[in-house]
C-alpha cells in the first residue's frame, strides 16, 4: 500500500515543475511585491524588520492563492477531477495531498522571498536561524489548510484569483499577525512581544483549521 | 451647536441612515418580485 | 387544501415579520426619548457617551446575527435544506449592516473622544476583520453560477468564518499589548437610568432584527422560487 497523499503531491509536483508556470508566476508576483515596497522609503534609509516581516507575509500571502488555483486547476482538463473523485480512498486524501504538493511549492517561492527581504529591505541581522525557518514552516503549515479547502471552491472555474483572495485573506488574519510578530523578532526587532504566545496562537490556528478541513473538505471538492 | 452634538446627531443618521436604506432595499426587490409574479401570471393565463 | 393552509401559514409568518418590524421602528422612536432626555450626562466622557446606546446594540445584534449564519450554515451541511441556506444568506446581510452601523458610530465616537478616527483596539479590530469576512462571503454568493455549488461553498465558509472569531480577536489583543495602549477602555458603573437606556435600545433593535430577519428570509425564498418558475 503505498501512501496515497503523498503520491498524489508527488503527481502534482511532476505536473507543476514540467510546465513551469505554476511555480515562476508566484515568485515573480512576490519579488516585485518586495521591490515595490522597497520604494517606499526614501533612498538610504532602512525598512523596520516589522515592515519586512510584513512584505514577506503579504508576498506569501499572494504566492498561496496562485498555487491553490494552479493545484487545483490541474484536474480541469478531461474532466481528470472524477477520475480522482472515484478512486477509492477518502477524499480527505485529496485535500492532503495538495495542502502538501502546495507547501512544497510554497517553501519553493519562500526560498526566493528571503534573499529578496534581505537584499532589497537591507535586513541583514537573523537572530536565530532554526527558530526563523520552524516559525515559517509552521505557519505555512496553517496557510496550507487554509488554502487548500478554500483553493478547491476554484475548480472548474478560471480567473477566480481575485474572488479567492478575497475571502482568504481576511480569515488568515490572526496567521499573518503571528507571522509578521515572530517574523520581526527573529529579524531582531524583539520589542517585548513574546514568540511563545504567538506560538500558542499559531498551534491553536492550525489545529482548529486542519481539524475543520478534514470535516468540511468533502463538501467542497464534489461533482455539482 | 457643540462638536459632540454634531458627532452624536450623526452617528444617529448613520443608524437610522442604515436601517431605512435596508428597508427601502427590502421594498424595491419586493416590488420587482411582484412585477415578475404578475408576468408569470399573464403567461399562463394565455397558455 | 392541506396548499393553502400551508400559504396561509406562510402569510401569517410574513405579516409577523411587518409588524416586528413596525414594533421594532416604533422602539427604536421611543428609544431615541431615552437616549436624549432620560439617560443622564456621563460626567467623564460627556455628551458624546450617548452614541454608546445605539454602537452596543447594532454590535452585539451584528454579532447574533454572525452567529445565525454559522448555525444555519451547519443546517444546510447536515440537511442540505436550501431553506437554511437562505436564512444564512439573509442574517450574514443584516449581520454586515449592523456591523457596518456599529464601526461607523464606533469611529464617529472615537474622533471625539480619542482624537482619531481608528485605533487598533481588539473589539474594534475584531470587528473590522469579520466585516471584510463577511463582505466576502456575500460577493462570493454572487459570484458562482452553480447554485448547488454556491450553497455548499458559502456553508462552509460561514462555518470557518465564525471558528476564526475567538482567533482573530485573541490575536489583535496580542498584538497590541506589543505597543503601549495609548486608550483605557470604556466601562464602570452604569447608573439605573443609563442601564435602562441600555436596554430599551437593545430590546428595540433586536425586535426590528428578527422582523428585517424573518421579511428577508421569506423574500429569498419566494424570490429563488420564482426564478425557478422562469427556468422553468
Amino acid at each position: 500500500m503505498k501512501c496515497r497523499p503523498l503520491a498524489l503531491a508527488a503527481k502534482d509536483l511532476r505536473l507543476v515543475f514540467a510546465d513551469g508556470a505554476g511555480i515562476i508566476q508566484p515568485v515573480l508576483l512576490g519579488l516585485i511585491l518586495v521591490f515595490v515596497f522597497s520604494l517606499s522609503t526614501p533612498v538610504g534609509e532602512e525598512v523596520p524588520a516589522q515592515a519586512a516581516a510584513a512584505i514577506f507575509w503579504l508576498a506569501t500571502s499572494f504566492a498561496v492563492i496562485l498555487v491553490f488555483n494552479t493545484l487545483y486547476s490541474l484536474e480541469g482538463a478531461n474532466q481528470a477531477r472524477i477520475g480522482l473523485l472515484l478512486s477509492p480512498m477518502p477524499v480527505q486524501y485529496i485535500w492532503m495531498g495538495k495542502a502538501l504538493s502546495g507547501l512544497v511549492l510554497l517553501l519553493t517561492a519562500q526560498i526566493f522571498f528571503l534573499p529578496a527581504i534581505i537584499v532589497f529591505l537591507g535586513q541583514d541581522l537573523m537572530v536565530s536561524w532554526p527558530g526563523a525557518l520552524g516559525t515559517i514552516l509552521l505557519i505555512d503549515w496553517g496557510l496550507v489548510a487554509v488554502g487548500s479547502l478554500l483553493g478547491a471552491m476554484s475548480q472548474g472555474h478560471s480567473a477566480r484569483d481575485s474572488l479567492l483572495s478575497v475571502v482568504v485573506f481576511p480569515l488568515l488574519v490572526p496567521l499573518l499577525l503571528a507571522g509578521i510578530s515572530m517574523g520581526s523578532f527573529f529579524l531582531g526587532e524583539g520589542t517585548g512581544g513574546e514568540p511563545g504566545s504567538w506560538l500558542g496562537l499559531v498551534l491553536a490556528f492550525n489545529a482548529l483549521f486542519t481539524g475543520a478541513a478534514l470535516v468540511l473538505f468533502p463538501f467542497i471538492y464534489g461533482e455539482y | 451647536m457643540s462638536l459632540e452634538m454634531t458627532y452624536l446627531i450623526a452617528s444617529n443618521v448613520v443608524i437610522w441612515l442604515g436601517i431605512g436604506g435596508y428597508v427601502f432595499y427590502l421594498a424595491a426587490v419586493q416590488k420587482k418580485l411582484e412585477r415578475k409574479l404578475e408576468q408569470l401570471e399573464e403567461l399562463s393565463h394565455e397558455q | 387544501m392541506k396548499n393553502m393552509q400551508v400559504n396561509a401559514n406562510k402569510n401569517s409568518n410574513l405579516s409577523l415579520a411587518g409588524a416586528l418590524v413596525l414594533a421594532g421602528g416604533a422602539a427604536l422612536a421611543l428609544s431615541q426619548y431615552f437616549i436624549w432626555i432620560h439617560a443622564p450626562v456621563e460626567v467623564t466622557m460627556g455628551l458624546v457617551q450617548k452614541i454608546f446606546y445605539l454602537h452596543l446594540p447594532a454590535a452585539w445584534w451584528g454579532m447574533i446575527c454572525f452567529f445565525i449564519v454559522f448555525c444555519a450554515s451547519i443546517g444546510f451541511l447536515l440537511r442540505r435544506s436550501p431553506a437554511m441556506d437562505q436564512l444564512a444568506a439573509s442574517a450574514a446581510e443584516i449581520g454586515l449592516l449592523y456591523s457596518t452601523m456599529a464601526l461607523a458610530t464606533g469611529s464617529l465616537w472615537a474622533r471625539v473622544s480619542w482624537n482619531t478616527w481608528w485605533t487598533w483596539d481588539p473589539r474594534l479590530s475584531t470587528a473590522l476583520i469579520m466585516w471584510f469576512i463577511y463582505a466576502g462571503y456575500l460577493v462570493l454568493r454572487q459570484s458562482i453560477d452553480n447554485r448547488r455549488k454556491m450553497r455548499m461553498v458559502a456553508a462552509v465558509l460561514g462555518i470557518m468564518a465564525f471558528l476564526n472569531v475567538p482567533l482573530v480577536f485573541l490575536s489583535a489583543r496580542m498584538w497590541r499589548s506589543i505597543h503601549p495602549a495609548v486608550f483605557a477602555s470604556e466601562g464602570g458603573g452604569l447608573e439605573p437610568e443609563m442601564l435602562t437606556t441600555v436596554i430599551v435600545c437593545v430590546v428595540s433593535l433586536g425586535l426590528l432584527t428578527a422582523g428585517l430577519l424573518m421579511f428577508r428570509f421569506r423574500q429569498k425564498n419566494i424570490q429563488e422560487r420564482v426564478l425557478d418558475l422562469y427556468r422553468h
